[in-house]
């Protein structure tokens, strides 16, 4: 079913937020499905795949963010995110700031 | 429109297109585009993102190949950044809505961005805010191709807006179309502060971070009086500087006749009244405002901008210039006024925590012998061209002041012996800008053959106060009452000696202060050549007993706000045309 939908919460939980290289791993996760995304913060949305505005939600430590998506692979796509926040947007096993410097 | 409160440094308002540097010194330039061009311009915005997405996949190819994966990252992050969907409309609906050229579009846009992360005070969102200047620039580069400009090509007036200045970059500024100043750091000391005087343009500095909000091309006011700088005006806003803009060109035209009439009181006591020089060509400004003399060459931009000790010949082509312009009228050249940390081929020094305290001016000077030395033969062969004086700045005692008087003279027997002209009874003088001078002045006055009060760092030393400390600039007052004593005290032993006394801080410069001068004493004032008409106004309406009852009432009142009025009330009652700044 193409129309099929799901939203979900999750709380941000690494320190650093949903910093730029976070926002691209999103942005690369949604468009591995076959679904459309858009995240919300407070009245602020932005689309699954673009990564400044996902960067531009401004989304910190401790603050909630929810996740809807439309389309065939709705709920994977939103397991699949869940799964890359619970991780910390993989954090832990590479550093970060490393990567970015 | 925003306000931005920064500290006023250079007088005057203006009102223009502003030129952002950064450190490529882009400038965008033109803001609007026609209507018939706008599919072009939509294309070509298109190409140039087509054109940077390439160069960052490049980019991300090659480090990923070189150094692996992860520090590939960040490329591809900026590569999805420039192809986020909602930005491409934006930037779209800029240029075919508002007719926006791409290159404001990209700046305005992109800066709101950065403007989002900066707000957040965490590092880590600090370092998008210059991945996003990074896109910015590129796109920039790609707009602009071959176009871009350099800061000497400008070819309309701009407000130059930006982080800090360094003097390369605002010796390479087109001074003609240079309208005024605004950086985010720096005090009034600074070298935008500086030049923005020499030039005599309005300036703003310290405001703090604001360049992420604004443009090229935004429209900005910048209010050099009260330290004030306003981007995208209202138009309520833009209509009151107008009228502001207006007032102050008519009042320079009305004082405009003044300036072949002599600096005197009305009861016809002569005054002298002299120029405060930086660059060479502001000897110019002092003719055109017929000064009586230069009362303070400040000689530190020889030492500024360039890695090499400035040879002999450097200073001497500056110098003779500035002498031969002035002909019989004194030139007064201060030696070398400045920290280590400015001087790019002295050794570093130790780490300064007071560097207002520290290794500076002629203590350094002192230190660093063959470099002194040097400037003095070129000021003594320069005294030959004219009538040159000089002067040691920072003299705190005694000692110092004759180490000084001594390097001096060993210098003028080498010169002696070379056969070298220089003027042998050249006056010595030194500035009075340490308390402790001033308590010691009826012996240095002995030793002198004039002085001349620095109220910028007296009031600075006496006070506590650096003035260039947001936090407690309002406390830098040079109408407390404590500095005043300082200042009669010097007048008053200089005047018994019978040697010249000169005031040249800024507060030489307001009309504000003149009558309190004059009833302390004073019969010379060096000021920036700008101010030189409004100090003459004044002059020629009082007389030294209205002087002098200003002075005797001002020196038993207690506190400087009191006095800053009471100053006021008096400068209104004889020159009503003109507005008392809060300065």
């Amino acid at each position: 079913m193409s129309d099929s939908k799901a939203i979900r919460s999750v709380t941000i939980t690494n320190p650093t937020g949903v910093h730029l290289r976070a926002a691209t791993l999103i942005a690369g996760v949604v468009r591995g499905f076959d679904a459309e995304v858009v995240l919300k913060k407070g009245f602020e949305d932005a689309k699954g795949t673009d990564v400044l505005q996902i960067a531009s939600l401004v989304a910190e430590l401790g603050d909630q963010v929810s996740l809807e998506a439309r389309g065939s692979d709705a709920e994977r796509v939103l397991d699949a995110l869940e799964q890359l926040f619970a991780e910390n947007f993989a954090e832990n096993r590479e550093n970060t700031e490393e990567a970015k410097s | 429109m925003k306000k931005l409160q920064g500290i006023a440094v250079s007088p005057g308002v203006v009102i223009g297109e502003t030129l952002v540097m950064d450190n490529e010194g882009f400038r965008i330039p033109q803001r609007f585009v026609a209507r018939d061009a706008i599919d072009g311009e939509v294309d070509r915005l298109d190409k140039a993102i087509a054109a940077a997405g390439q160069e960052i996949a490049a980019n991300r190819d090659a480090v990923s190949k070189e150094l692996g994966e992860k520090y590939g990252a960040i490329f591809e992050a900026h590569l999805q950044m420039l192809r986020d969907a909602r930005l491409h409309s934006e930037l779209e609906e800029m240029i075919r809505e508002r007719h926006y050229s791409p290159e404001y579009a990209v700046s305005r846009t992109l800066r709101r961005y950065a403007q989002v992360f900066q707000r957040l005070e965490s590092s880590y969102l600090a370092e998008r805010v210059s991945d996003i200047f990074d896109i910015e620039k590129r796109l920039l580069r790609h707009l602009l191709g071959h176009q871009r400009e350099e800061l000497s090509h400008l070819t309309s007036p701009v407000l130059v807006l930006a982080h800090n200045l360094t003097p390369s970059e605002t010796a390479n500024l087109n001074r003609k179309f240079v309208r005024g100043f605004v950086t985010e750091v720096g005090g009034p000391g600074s070298h935008t502060a500086i030049v923005a005087e020499a030039l005599e343009i309005p300036a703003v500095v310290g405001t703090g971070p604001f360049l992420a909000e604004v443009s090229g091309g935004d429209q900005v006011i910048i209010d050099g009086d009260n330290g004030l700088v306003v981007l995208r005006p209202d138009e309520e806003t833009l209509a009151r500087y107008q009228h502001e803009v207006e007032e102050i060109r008519t009042l320079a035209a009305r004082l405009e006749p003044l300036r072949d009439l002599p600096t005197e009181t009305r009861d016809g006591v002569r005054l002298r009244l002299l120029g405060n020089i930086e660059f060479p060509y502001e000897v110019d400004h002092c003719i055109d405002r017929g000064a009586d003399g230069v009362g303070l060459y400040r000689t530190e931009f020889l030492y500024l901008g360039s890695k090499t000790e400035p040879t002999e010949e450097i200073h001497y082509q500056a110098y003779s210039q500035v002498v031969r312009t002035m002909g019989e009228r004194p030139v007064t050249i201060r030696t070398f006024d400045l920290g280590a940390d400015k001087v790019p081929h002295l050794r570093s020094p130790e780490e300064e925590r007071n560097p207002f305290l520290g290794l500076r001016s002629i203590r350094l000077a002192l230190r660093n012998l063959p470099m002194f030395r040097t400037q003095l033969r070129a000021i003594l062969r320069a005294s030959s061209l004219g009538n040159v004086q000089i002067m040691f700045p920072l003299v705190s005692t005694l000692l110092e002041l004759r180490q000084a008087k001594m390097v001096l003279a060993d210098v003028m027997e080498d010169l002696q012996e070379h056969g070298i002209e220089f003027q042998r009874d050249v006056p010595i003088g030194m500035m009075v800008e340490v308390p402790a001078a001033v308590m010691m002045i009826d012996d240095f006055v002995e030793e002198v053959a004039f002085v001349s009060i620095g109220t910028n760092d007296l009031v600075q030393y006496t006070l506590a106060v650096d003035r260039s400390n947001r936090d407690v600039v309002g406390l830098y007052n040079p109408a407390d009452p404590a500095v005043l004593k300082l200042i009669q005290k010097t007048i008053d032993a200089a005047n018994r000696k019978s040697i010249p006394v000169n005031l040249c801080g800024q507060m030489s410069g307001s009309p504000v202060y003149t009558m309190l001068l004059l009833g302390l004493g004073l019969r010379q004032f060096s000021v920036s050549p700008s101010a030189m008409p409004e100090i003459k106004n004044i002059c020629r309406r009082v007389t030294i007993d209205e002087c002098n009852a200003v002075a005797n009432r001002v020196m038993a009142m207690e506190n400087a706000r009191d006095i800053k009025s009471y100053l006021g009330g008096e400068f209104k009652k004889r020159v009503p045309e003109v507005r008392v700044d809060s300065g």
